[in-house]
């Protein structure tokens, strides 16, 4: 079969090959809505420490730990149902991204939070979780895009 | 020079598919590759026993709460056989020198 296949069926083979693994890649792409919705659950999570009552604190932890327990379940659920890409798309890039991405967040927002309190501001951690919210809505997108050009340049038939 | 093989068992276009949908999965949901290549529950099992009888792919059923649900996923033996699938027709478009661009 394969002295009979032309260059140009080996060409559309391939873009098919292609196609669906990208098919696949394009699954695991996160939702734009959930970066916001961390972001807020760190906001909520913030005003908690900054009004530091009992009450305030026995709300907002419980709504940070739950909120992110549905939205992270949500995500990783929805792979499931569907297809689970292959770990190896995403190499020592992809998860140094991640790392750099978490690290950058959580160091700017806990950093920022000690700096405003040293400053003499009112409510510190929850004006630097909005800060490190709003750099997590926006840039997060950003970070998807980076993970799908990971995991496409790692497919199968790629060039390299 | 890479190694390549032409293998005429995934070559069969909706198996190409199938395996091309596993390649990049660790697992995939049997409806899922179903509703991907708009086929038939009994079309979609055809293909995968084949594939499994090759020993190319592997099926997991099992159930979801009170759900039966049907997994399947490629061996290594499977992912081998398609990557020097996929090196066979580079080497075919390459030959004709034509290029092979990434979409």
């Amino acid at each position: 079969m394969s002295e009979q296949l032309s260059p140009g069926e080996a060409a559309q083979a391939l873009d098919e090959i292609q196609r669906r693994q990208q098919q696949v890649i394009d699954l695991a792409a996160i939702p734009a809505w959930y970066w916001w919705a961390v972001g807020g659950l760190m906001v909520v999570l913030g005003a908690g420490v900054d009004v530091r009552t009992p009450t305030a604190i026995g709300i907002a932890v419980p709504v940070f730990v739950v909120g992110m327990l549905a939205v992270n379940g949500w995500v990783i659920g929805r792979a499931f149902r569907h297809a689970q890409p292959r770990n190896g798309l995403l190499d020592g890039h992809g998860v140094v991204s991640i790392l750099g991405f978490v690290a950058v967040i959580a160091g700017g927002t806990i950093g920022l939070a000690f700096a405003l309190r040293g400053a003499g501001a009112h409510y510190p951690a929850t004006w630097a979780c909005l800060a490190g919210g709003l750099v997590m809505g926006l840039a997060g997108p950003a970070l998807n895009r980076v993970l799908r050009r990971v995991m496409l340049s790692n497919r199968a038939g790629s060039a390299r | 020079m890479t190694a390549s093989r032409f293998d005429e068992l995934i070559h069969a276009p909706t198996r190409l598919s199938i395996v091309s949908l596993l390649a990049a999965s660790e697992w995939a949901d049997f409806k899922f590759i179903r509703d991907s290549l708009r086929l038939s529950d009994s079309a979609l099992s055809k293909q995968l026993t084949t594939l499994e009888e090759a020993g190319y792919v592997e099926i997991r059923k099992g159930f979801v709460g009170k759900r039966p649900r049907t997994s399947a996923r490629l061996t290594r033996v499977g992912r081998a056989a398609f990557e020097l699938h996929v090196a066979a027709l580079q080497e075919m478009v390459v030959r004709s020198g034509a290029s092979i661009l990434p979409r």
